[in-house]
């Protein structure tokens, strides 16, 4: 316990560890959440669109606001919605034409009435309404026919099935996702949709894409710094010895680790609390994609991306200790343990599906996104939904590289 | 308790670093002479067992060194030619880690910790990072972490490289203390700090051990093989060409040469009393 002690304290006197931690908490707190929250994508437009006010505090309320009068997705909320849609889009028109300009006030209402969500919905579930012609013109809501916007829930479900035939998911496979896809609660509760869209779409499901190299850098150093220091010799001559101090550097790799992902993950949540309160959190996700079949709600899908990230985290911390243990050159292990990670990355969308699944099984490759698709693994005969899969074997693959770990580093400080 | 080499070998590829060693030690001051590339380094590591041997044992008190592993190390205390620290670590902190390394309870590691500092004249300066420290300082805080677990083995590797001479001094002192029922095996270049605390020196040349002895009893093979001889500067010069010298003093218009041969080297020469280093650089010269 003393040498682990010892261990975590030398790892965090290291001016690359603070430096690191540095870099990233204000990369995915200040930058990633602050920033973002309260300018780069929520504060609200500026008079000819040049660029965003910092007001997205306000600007977040006046979307929720804007929702919350719906309450709940049946046909009529949503052809009440495409109303006053329609409603704000002639008031443009009216600004237009009599001011010669839009009024900002209207600019700001129309933005702030989730557009781009419900507009998502409308293309998924009435492709037979869209216009070829408005292309390009217009968005969907402002010319579609309101009164046929009924029957929503069976158009979910067609756009389901449709959704897996052309996705080539038949037989077995499509009667397993039907499965999952029955334990959809509906009517959906409807809220402001956008913020938890960035938010689970992509802030907290790229979280390991930004702090792989964070791990990366820290953790490379761990087993493969001691040559750099050039230690060997005296470590070896302990009585504790190589075992007792690689058992301990992998429990400071491991306790790292949950100390940088805790310290960014508090960060983002205190900052998703002040920003968007509580608000929709029990709405589900088809809200945001309407043909996910994850029964989950906000909340859930949150906790499932954070645990994700988290044991991805864990499990690609195992990689880099392996690699560090097995290189005498730090380097090297850092310029390996991106590799591993980066590279599957970069040719992830160049790769035959096969390759691309067996890439989303690397620590911090794949994506918590994943509960919004209908990705499946096809293991021994049994048909397994990615998400439940991609969570796990990030882990295992960390779990099962720390034995070679110190086994690597023992022959190597060997000789 | 016995320390014994037992053929003692290790092989790189075609080079043989250490040839058949075999000695017995038991508790003093042993001194490991050599020049560079006598396979000093390389007969430590494996008595330290980190260097795994080609061939040949170590035995400590009947047993296999490497069998006894965590027992044979918490008794072992090894400063090693190239000593690594942690650069951003303090004096102090660096010990604790190394008392933790070594099984020191906590308590015991703090007091211990500050003992050492003390007496390698670094208490003042326990709480400054070691990457400040100057050379001799840096090999002080090896000296005390060699020290920490109060060793029945100390094994140091040119401990005194880095010192000046009255650090040099200070440490032989407190290797002289320390030694009393403990085996101390030392390798320097300088002869001097050899003669004034080894018991007994070993001298390796090309691998082999080639002699062991107290210092009285080597310099014995040396004796009447130390000449010395007063000529011209320019016939110095020729002198040193043809035959081993090993020291040179002006002596008003003359040059005293010391010169080490088997036989008179001229008929002024004089024979005078041999020393470690004339043996030493007599055996260096491959004439022995």
């Amino acid at each position: 316990m003393e040498l682990f002690r010892l261990e975590h304290k030398k790892l965090w006197r290291k001016n690359s560890t603070r430096i690191c931690v540095l870099l990233c908490v204000f990369y995915c707190v200040v930058f990633g959440s602050f920033l973002v929250f309260q300018w780069i994508t929520y504060g609200s437009t500026k008079e000819n669109y040049s660029g965003n006010n910092f007001d997205g505090y306000e600007n977040i309320r006046n979307c929720q606001a804007y929702v919350r009068k719906y309450g709940v997705l049946t046909d009529e909320s949503l052809q009440e919605w495409v109303r006053d849609c329609k409603r704000l889009f002639a008031q443009l028109d009216e600004e237009r034409k009599t001011q010669g300009a839009e009024n900002q006030e209207t600019v700001h209402k129309v933005e702030n009435s989730d557009l781009h969500t419900v507009n998502a919905w409308l293309r998924t579930l009435y492709p037979d309404l869209e216009r070829a012609d408005m292309l390009g013109v217009s968005v969907m809501s402002n010319y579609v026919e309101t009164e046929k916007l009924t029957g929503i829930y069976e158009r979910r479900e067609k756009a389901v099935d449709t959704f897996f035939e052309i996705n080539n998911q038949t037989g077995a496979e499509r009667d397993y996702l039907l499965r999952i896809n029955e334990k959809v609660k509906t009517p959906f509760s409807w809220g402001w949709t956008e913020g938890w869209s960035n938010l689970l779409g992509s802030a907290i499901s790229e979280l390991g894409f930004s702090l792989a190299i964070f791990f990366a850098v820290v953790l490379s150093a761990l087993f493969a710094g001691e040559w750099h220091d050039n230690t060997s010799a005296l470590l070896l001559t302990t009585k504790n010895g190589w075992k007792k101090l690689a058992t301990a550097k992998i429990l400071t790799g491991v306790a790292f680790t949950l100390e940088l992902f805790a310290m960014v993950a508090a960060g983002m949540i205190v900052l998703q609390l002040v920003y968007f309160g509580t608000e929709g959190w029990d709405m589900p996700i088809q809200m945001i994609k309407m043909i996910a079949i994850a029964p989950m709600n906000m909340l859930q899908a949150e906790i499932y991306e954070y645990a994700f990230a988290l044991l991805g985290a864990l499990g690609y911390a195992g990689v880099v200790m392996l690699f560090s243990a097995l290189c005498k050159n730090h380097v090297l292990a850092l310029l390996l343990s991106l590799a591993v990670t980066y590279g599957p990355m970069a040719f992830h969308e160049r790769v035959p599906m096969w390759l691309e699944k067996a890439f989303d099984l690397l620590p911090l490759v794949g994506s918590g996104a994943d509960v919004f698709r209908t990705n499946t693994y096809h293991i021994f005969g049994h048909y397994i939904w990615s998400p439940y899969l991609i969570i796990w074997v990030p882990l295992l693959i960390g779990v099962l590289c720390l034995r070679p770990a110190v086994k690597g580093w023992a022959r190597r400080m060997r000789g | 308790m016995e320390l014994s080499v037992d053929r003692l070998t290790k092989q790189y590829g075609k080079k043989i670093a250490v040839d058949c060693v075999s000695t017995v030690l038991k508790p003093g001051v042993y001194g490991l002479l050599g020049e560079n590339g006598a396979g000093k380094t390389t007969l430590m590591r494996m008595l330290c067992a980190i260097l795994e041997a080609t061939a040949g044992e170590v035995f400590l008190d009947g047993k296999e060194i490497c069998a006894l592993g965590a027992d044979y190390r918490d008794l072992l205390g090894y400063l090693p030619q190239d000593f690594g620290y942690y650069p951003n670590y303090t004096a102090k902190e660096f010990l604790l880690y190394m008392a933790a390394l070594k099984g020191i309870p906590r308590e015991e590691a703090g007091r211990r910790t500050d003992e050492l500092l003390e007496v390698v004249s670094l208490d003042e300066a326990a709480s400054k990072k070691v990457k400040t420290f100057s050379g001799g300082m840096k090999q002080r805080v090896g000296i005390a972490q060699a020290l920490l677990n109060q060793p029945k083995i100390l094994i140091l590797d040119e401990p005194t490289a880095g010192l000046d001479p009255k650090e040099r001094v200070r440490f032989r002192n407190l290797i002289s203390d320390y030694a009393a029922g403990r085996i101390v095996i030392l390798s320097t270049h300088i002869v001097s700090d050899i003669e004034a605390i080894a018991d007994e020196v070993l001298l390796m040349r090309k691998g082999k051990l080639v002699s062991q002895g107290t210092v009285p009893e080597l310099t014995k093979e040396a004796e009447g093989k130390v000449w010395e001889l007063a000529v011209s500067p320019k016939e110095a010069k020729v002198w040193q060409e043809k035959a081993a010298v090993a020291n040179l003093r002006h002596e008003g218009e003359q040059v005293v040469l010391r010169i080490l041969a088997d036989d008179k080297p001229a008929e002024e020469a004089v024979p005078c009393e041999a020393t470690l280093e004339d043996l030493y650089l007599y055996s260096m010269q491959g004439k022995k």
